[in-house]
């Protein structure tokens, strides 16, 4: 289309001819309208508020197959709620800012699918909780990295948070030992992780 | 974390040195902590004194090479409770444990990148050996109960602009 293309000319050299619009040209015109950003905090709080539920999810998941861990599961998945709670309590967004809509957004739609279900749970106690502790080291990191670029609050609240989880590692290899003879077959993998923190 | 403090601030230092004094004092409490516990407990208990000896000689390698004059270690410090035995001996152990997280804690709060991680590792070990001890985890390591209340959460706002 000629008079689109030719539009899209006039708006681009008039972003070029004004830097405030050059950053938001790309939006096209709309974007002229749309409210200030949010803050990093919002984005890195969705995704780890988004990581609390999938992991709660995967210890429900685990309880309803398992009643020999439920009982010893049940406090460390407490402790999430915990977390999902706190979490949720500090996000603020701007009103009328499109980050609170529910409708998956670019930044979110990865968190989005990950929210979507805990995945497949391994047969077995021993996988199972393997397959937790994996989970914990995992979500533990990904706030270690996070943190870096939130607001000195939320920093300190997902720094402890990403603690508690790596302190899940060495109590889920508790919960797993407890009442088994046996279980050394993952239980002798993943206890050493217990002791040295993150990776 | 050393080599990254080139260029250290007021409150980098402050919070540095306030880690530091956690640390003195968890080396000397840790040496309270062990001479009541035996077997397995005590090698448990040894392995944390040491490595709050590191942790204690790192800081004050870093305060040096940013030009401060690490704080020294008291002569004695009051203890949060007696110690008569092994239990009060882990008792303590998780307050010399949880007050080191606290500590750790502050660093999260600062700006530096380097800093924040260095701290947010701290706390993750200190969780860990406090954990170990308590026989039981706990949902916010290092935080204060009123670090949690939500109104926090408004002193965040995006700056306007």
């Amino acid at each position: 289309m000629p008079a689109d293309q030719t539009r899209r000319a006039v708006l681009a050299a008039t972003a070029a001819s004004l830097p405030l619009l050059a950053l938001s040209g790309c939006k096209g015109v709309g974007a002229l309208a749309t409210p200030p950003r949010p803050a990093p905090d919002v984005a890195v709080l969705k995704a780890a508020i988004a990581a609390e539920e999938v992991m709660i999810a995967r210890y429900d998941a685990v309880i309803t197959r398992s009643a020999r861990l439920a009982g010893s599961l049940h406090p460390l998945r407490a402790e999430h709620q915990s977390h999902l709670v706190q979490l949720r309590s500090r996000l603020i967004v701007p009103p009328g800012s499109a980050a609170v809509s529910p409708s998956p957004s670019p930044s979110s739609s990865r968190s989005g699918r990950a929210a979507g279900g805990p995945g497949p749970v391994p047969a077995g106690a021993a996988a199972a909780i393997s397959y937790l502790q994996a989970a914990e080291r995992h979500a533990a990191s990904t706030l270690l990295h996070q943190l870096i670029a939130v607001s000195p609050s939320l920093a300190q609240l997902m720094a402890s948070v990403a603690a508690s989880e790596a302190t899940h590692v060495a109590a889920l290899s508790a919960a797993g030992g407890t009442g088994t003879a046996g279980g050394t077959g993952t239980a002798g993998g993943t206890g050493t992780a217990g002791g040295t923190g993150l990776p | 974390m050393t080599g990254t403090t080139a260029r250290v601030g007021p409150a980098e230092l402050s919070a540095l040195q306030a880690a530091l004094s956690a640390e003195h004092a968890a080396v000397y409490g840790y040496g309270v902590v062990g001479a009541h516990l035996t077997g397995a407990a005590l090698a448990a208990a040894t392995g944390d004194w040491i490595a709050h000896q590191v942790a204690r000689d790192g800081l004050e390698a870093t305060l040096r090479s940013a030009g401060a004059q690490p704080v020294a270690a008291a002569v004695a410090y009051q203890l949060p409770h007696p110690v008569h035995g092994p239990a009060q001996a882990k008792s303590l152990a998780v307050i010399l444990e949880d007050r080191v997280s606290a500590a750790y804690l502050r660093l999260v709060a600062l700006p530096g990148a380097a800093i924040r991680t260095f701290g947010a590792r701290q706390v993750t070990a200190a969780a860990i050996r406090a954990a170990a001890w308590r026989g039981t985890t706990v949902a916010f390591p290092g935080l204060p109960a009123g670090a949690l209340a939500p109104r926090v959460a408004s002193r965040e706002r995006p700056e306007p602009g």
